[in-house]
């Protein structure tokens, strides 16, 4: 039974904050705990323990509720009736003595939670005061794009795992799904097409252009073949450095991590890759040399 | 032949303020800059396309919450008097700055706002008709929302999350006449099994963010670009992510075009203080009037705007219609080969975002749909009704719990600012189903006094509440309104069960928070 990282800290936000809850109950004098998921790793747990409960509780154990912890218990109920005693897995939290509410990590994605709070009293025994609804946390589902118009980004998404460690939550992935998007129109796309920026095109327009015209393209559609080829070009560095890719500046994610997309045409083509470090003092290039020849 | 379909869903929405208890009070200009940025501009639109013989289609959430505003008298008066107020002001305008470099933009303001005026008398001051008469002609399909914009996945009991939809529905048929066929779960949040309810309430489609179908099980074949049935049978729709961005993205979208009006310089500060003071709220603090003369012009301070030119700003929208057009014929021609069938693409947006934050938002969409109706034959618009009778075999899945909030799930409704609300809204939750069960047929006083918990504790339910708190703008007003829901209906349960109710209080609950005025507590059994 393995501590939770997560006992650590509590949630991710660590700002201050004041709320007034002036005429609102300090506590409805329940016995009670309700967990709610907060994205596909974080639970929300919150709970009350009425004193009388505790003095029960002292009342009941004695010397050995002396040094009791106030826990939260975790258990994984995925597929399974759950009976108190068959989870698939159990971890635990220890809280505060005063909270009142906790955020949780589970770890692990697309599983089925409910918990415990109660006390772990001498000699490591749990008593359970009150358990929680189950809850089946949010897909994580990267896997699930896998059709036709999806490849890329899937390749994208299996290339950005590994880069972070592979362990990115699905919040994070769905940022990177928006932020991949902007890149993509803002990056990789020619930039000479009508009056417009090149950011305001489609990205579907560009396979489309490189095409035959769609209405010839129509007319002989009993038989036909196309193909066309375009060069991902993905890596990482400092958070805080400036990138460049062909001269160009490149936005960085948060973890230092890119990607760009590009058209990728007869010729040969050259891709200097340029990390400047954030105090201007060292610098790393990588340059790729990319030939196509259509036959 | 279409090689494909579009479909452009706008939600309105804005929470239930309203406040009889203040003659002039600051947080209901929201409705109002709504009604004369947004609402009435985009019908005027709607008007102009039956007039020019322009078939358009579009679905539109007009959440409950704010039809009952848009319906309530006192809110329709309080808004004629401002709009009348301004349209007083751009008159004076007109001289001031005759001869000047802004003379245009204060004529477009005069322009438009008697012409706001005009389509106001015409509908005798109820915009809803005006809605319910493009439904009725198969233009529009309006489709309704969690009563109070209540966030679902995040309800306390499923009592309570059937309430948000049957009071929904009730109100829907109460305004337009039918019962809605399409929902906007509040804030698009989803979680597996929530599409049972909608399914018992006879709705047949709502919205999802992309990924709530891309992490779907099993993986939709697909993709977002044709919708899927859940389960139960309701068919879900979900977000195309490319024309999002063309439109949301603050660096590459639209609105943020330099000939475009800019928001953040407004008439409230820059004209002269006893000039200005009598369009001010009675507190006379200098605020945004929604005169505005100035436009983006680039990345410079607002001291350096440079004079807005309404000509320029909707030729810009105009070729900005253009390029969308043309995108999304691209991206249509492209998806049909790679698909092998015609494929849907579906842009959401909040109404609010066309003519309120993007003024020239409403031009936008007069020209888009001139331009599809003329210009191309590759797309059609629909609506997902009728994307449905045309298409009725679709691959069903469960979709993925999710919202269209930052990051994709719920932690926006769910942080360190707002956590503390779930304990009280859980706890009236079910005090509310234990009311209700226990007084399954109660008629009088009680039945009044258990109808206005009910509206308390929807009212405190808006999810408006816990966004506010997580923006760290107006919380004290959102924390105030869901302390002061949860403490009115704390203060009901109490004297209900203690057999004590008091009538002057709750007559003054039912004054003040006069939502749902056909509420009837029974739809929490």
């Amino acid at each position: 039974m393995a501590e939770n990282p997560s006992s650590k800290i509590k949630g991710c936000v660590s700002e201050v904050v004041n709320i007034d809850t002036t005429g609102l109950p300090s506590t409805y004098n329940d016995t009670k705990i309700v967990i709610l998921p907060r994205d596909p790793v974080w639970l929300f747990v919150y709970w009350e323990v009425p004193k009388a409960k505790i003095e029960e509780l002292k009342n009941a154990c004695g010397s050995d509720f002396d040094a009791a912890r106030l826990t939260v218990r975790v258990y994984d109920i995925t597929d399974i009736s759950f009976t108190g005693d068959n989870a698939n897995r159990t971890f635990d939290v220890s809280v505060n003595p005063n909270s009142e509410n906790w955020y949780i990590n589970v770890g692990e994605h697309n599983r089925v939670w409910c918990a415990d709070i109660g006390y772990i009293v001498a000699g490591g025994k749990f008593i359970s005061v009150a358990r929680s609804n189950p809850i089946a946390m949010p897909r994580q589902g990267v896997s699930a794009i896998t059709d036709e118009q999806w490849g890329l980004l899937k390749l994208e998404f299996d290339k950005l795992f590994k880069l972070t460690g592979g362990n990115l939550s699905s919040a994070e992935l769905v940022a990177l799904m928006r932020a991949r998007w902007e890149q993509i129109t803002n990056l990789s796309l020619p930039s000479s097409r009508g009056a417009l920026p090149s950011s305001s095109l489609s990205s579907m327009a560009l396979p489309a252009q490189n095409r035959e015209h769609p209405q010839s393209q129509h007319k002989n559609k009993n038989f036909w073949l196309k193909a066309d080829t375009e060069i991902i070009i993905y890596g990482a560095t400092e958070p805080d450095a400036e990138l460049s890719v062909q001269g160009k500046h490149v936005p960085l994610s948060k973890d230092g991590s890119f990607t760009l997309r590009f058209y990728l045409k007869d010729g040969e083509h050259s891709y200097p890759i340029e990390a400047t470090s954030s105090c201007k003092t060292m610098q790393k290039k990588i340059t790729f040399v990319v030939k196509r020849e259509t036959k | 032949m279409a090689k494909g379909y579009w479909c452009l869903q706008l939600h309105a929405h804005l929470p239930f303020v309203r406040h009889p208890e203040y003659p002039d009070f600051l947080e209901e200009d929201w409705l109002y800059e709504a009604i004369s940025e947004t609402y009435i501009p985009l019908l005027i639109v709607f008007e102009n396309f039956l007039k020019d013989g322009v078939d358009f289609r579009l679905t539109m959430t007009i959440t409950p919450s704010l039809a009952n505003m848009l319906s309530d008298s006192m809110l329709q008066s309080r808004y004629y008097n401002k709009l009348n107020k301004l349209i007083e002001l751009s008159e004076k305008e007109l001289w001031r700055t005759q001869n000047t470099e802004f003379a245009p933009a204060a004529e477009m303001y005069e322009t438009k706002l008697k012409a706001i005026r005009h389509l106001w008398h015409s509908y005798h001051g109820n915009i809803l008709n005006a809605f319910k008469k493009f439904q009725d002609l198969g233009k529009i399909e309006i489709i309704t929302c969690c009563a109070t914009h209540g966030f679902l996945p995040l309800t306390g009991n499923d009592s309570a999350i059937k309430a948000q939809i049957r009071a929904a529905v009730k109100d829907y048929e109460r305004h337009f006449g039918r019962r809605p066929r399409g929902i906007w779960l509040a804030e698009c949040a989803y979680r597996p099994g929530v599409d049972e309810f909608l399914k018992e309430e006879g709705i047949r489609f709502f919205f999802l963010e992309s990924h709530g179908i891309l992490y779907g099980t099993p993986r939709p074949k697909y993709g977002i670009f044709a919708p899927v049935y859940c389960p139960s049978g309701v068919a879900a729709f979900s977000r195309d992510i490319e024309t999002a961005h063309q439109v949301w993205s603050a660096e590459s979208g639209y609105p943020g075009d330099p000939a475009y009006r800019e928001f953040y310089r407004d008439l409230g500060y820059d004209l002269d203080y006893d000039y200005v003071k009598p369009y001010l709220h009675d507190d006379g603090v200098r605020r945004n009037i929604s005169i505005k003369y100035h436009r983006i012009t680039g990345k410079v301070g607002l001291t350096e705007k440079a004079p807005y030119i309404p000509r320029d700003a909707v030729n810009k929208a105009a070729e900005h219609a253009g390029n969308f057009v043309f995108n999304r014929e691209r991206q249509i021609e492209y998806l049909r080969d790679a698909l092998e069938k015609e494929p849907l693409v579906i842009s959401m947006y909040d109404a609010e975002l066309f003519g309120h934050w993007w003024f020239e938002g409403p031009d936008f969409i007069n020209f888009l749909f001139r331009k599809i109706a003329f210009d191309q034959n590759t797309f059609k618009p629909v609506t997902p009704i009728e994307y449905l009778d045309m298409f009725p075999k679709h691959q069903v899945i469960t979709p993925s719990a999710s919202s269209w909030g930052d990051k994709g799930y719920y932690e926006v409704w769910l942080n360190n600012t707002n956590d503390w609300i779930y304990k009280h809204l859980h706890k009236a939750e079910s005090r509310m189903e234990e009311l209700a069960k226990k007084f399954p047929d109660a008629q009088g006083i009680l039945a009044r006094a258990l109808n206005q918990m009910a509206r308390e504790l929807m009212l405190a339910q808006s999810s408006d509440w816990a966004f506010i708190m997580t923006t760290r703008t107006m919380v004290e007003y959102a924390e105030k309104r869901t302390r002061q829901h949860v403490i009115n209906f704390i203060s009901l349960y109490d004297q209900i069960n203690e057999n004590r109710i008091d009538e002057s209080f709750l007559s003054g609950l039912e004054y003040k928070n006069n939502i749902f005025p056909n509420m009837d507590y029974k739809i929490f059994l």
